[in-house]
């Protein structure tokens, strides 16, 4: 009995002093290591006990066990090898950190992007049939955070017809739907809550159903306005993106 | 007449007990308050560097720590390492900031030196000779003794601070400019005081000097 507790103990103390080298490095606690990808160079970590982060502790995310994890880290890995190191270095992302029941402010979010520590953290619970979408979708916000000056948001209205208007935030509206519902120019109700969310949701249409998705876009002038537009955008970034 | 009389064994097995008791709790004391005794001295004769402009002696309170700087990695910040050094700006520097069984932190010239160390602000301090740019490295590996330039959030914001890991760390790998690794004394450096409840440390313990090999 004595030696079970040892051995409890140093498991303890090990994993404790490996999350306190990571909370050093990103600032989130309670995280440990999962996978280093050594083909993009991600290094994914996991929250197994949970964590409360943000200046006012507005973002919370639960533990995750094993088998979460089993079931969907390698959809996670494969969607995020799209992206080669260097593309990922120039959107500052480097860190994902994987837990579950991800909310900020008590609103139930699939993910957060952080570019200042470079660090996507992705609810491993999200609805499954939007899950991949998700994960596009929040990278589409790291790169817009990182070239900001390459997607401005009011040259992206003006593509719309012109009694349209966003609302002033993501949350400020019920336009929450995320099923594609094609309306004049918008791939989805949730694209019509911001200029941010509409690019997003364009791009991560694309990029998880290309084929069916630029057949839709074509046959709406505004869509296509918009396509290009992102497109003008990422081979900025990097002149080999591509869908 | 006074009559002797001899103690008996229980009472001859207590006082042994008593004498055992008052040795142990001395020792006990002596032990406990001399956190360096069985720290391994490190005398320099034993030594034999192959490139001795690049080795730094630093002097803590458990004795010598030996750091072999790599400058084919890191060149600008072995440079900027070795101009602090001969500045004396290390010497008195605070390991203010201790992860227990993980890594010390020091290098804060404006607030951190222990003759006037200033808790509300140290690790915000500065040398005075700028920023440099962050040189990072996929090929050094962060194993127990990597020592490296500490940074804010952001990179290229590099300027005196490092730190020393005293486990291995992988994940730090491509993350901090490295400057070198403690090729000695890193036992030394697990004696560093540590903080009670945070990574800060109150009346911290700190470098007695750093100097190069070689000037």
């Amino acid at each position: 009995m004595r030696y079970i507790i040892l051995i409890f103990l140093l498991f303890f103390n090990f994993s404790y002093v490996n999350a306190d080298a990571i909370y050093n490095l990103i600032k989130i606690p309670n995280l440990e290591v999962h996978k280093v990808d050594n083909l993009n160079g991600i290094k994914y970590l996991v929250s197994k006990r949970g964590f409360v982060i943000g200046d006012t502790n507005n973002i919370k995310c639960n533990g995750i066990n094993n088998s979460d994890l089993d079931r969907e880290f390698n959809t996670i890995q494969n969607n995020l090898r799209d992206y080669n190191s260097n593309f990922l270095r120039k959107i500052n992302l480097k860190f994902v950190v994987l837990c579950k029941n991800l909310e900020i402010s008590g609103i139930n979010t699939g993910g957060i992007p952080d570019n200042k520590f470079r660090t996507l953290i992705l609810d491993l619970t999200f609805n499954q049939n939007y899950f991949e979408r998700m994960i596009h979708h929040e990278i589409f916000h790291m790169i817009d955070n990182s070239f900001p000056e390459l997607f401005k948001k009011n040259q992206w209205s003006e593509l719309n017809n012109k009694d349209f208007s966003y609302a002033s935030c993501s949350t400020c509206t019920d336009l929450l739907g995320l099923d594609l519902e094609i309306t004049k120019g918008f791939l989805t109700e949730y694209s019509m809550s911001t200029a941010e969310e509409d690019m997003a949701e364009i791009y991560s249409l694309l990029k998880t159903n290309f084929k069916e998705i630029d057949l839709l876009i074509k046959k709406d002038n505004i869509l296509t306005k918009k396509k290009n537009f992102l497109i003008k955008g990422l081979k900025e970034i990097d002149e080999k993106f591509i869908f | 007449m006074i009559k002797i009389i001899k103690p008996s064994l229980s009472e001859k097995i207590l006082f042994i007990f008593l004498i055992l008791l008052i040795i142990l709790t001395l020792g006990s004391f002596y032990l406990l308050n001399n956190k360096c005794l069985f720290v391994k001295k490190i005398d320099l004769n034993n030594f034999k560097f192959k490139d001795k402009q690049n080795i730094a002696i630093m002097e803590v309170e458990c004795g010598k720590v030996i750091i072999e700087l790599d400058p084919n990695i890191s060149p600008k910040a072995v440079n900027r390492f070795k101009k602090l050094i001969n500045k004396g700006f290390y010497n008195g520097s605070a390991f203010y900031r201790v992860i227990e069984n993980t890594l010390i932190q020091a290098g804060d010239i404006e607030y951190g030196n222990i003759s006037n160390i200033n808790y509300s602000k140290v690790g915000t301090g500065k040398s005075g000779l700028g920023k440099i740019k962050s040189e990072l490295s996929d090929n050094f590996l962060f194993n127990a003794g990597s020592v490296a330039f500490a940074r804010k959030e952001n990179f290229d914001t590099e300027d005196s601070e490092f730190f020393i890991t005293l486990i291995d760390i992988p994940i730090y790998q491509g993350e901090y400019t490295p400057i070198g690794r403690v090729i000695a004394g890193i036992d030394s450096l697990k004696k560093i005081k540590v903080g009670n409840k945070s990574t800060y440390v109150l009346k911290p313990d700190y470098i007695k000097s750093l100097r190069l090999l070689v000037n």
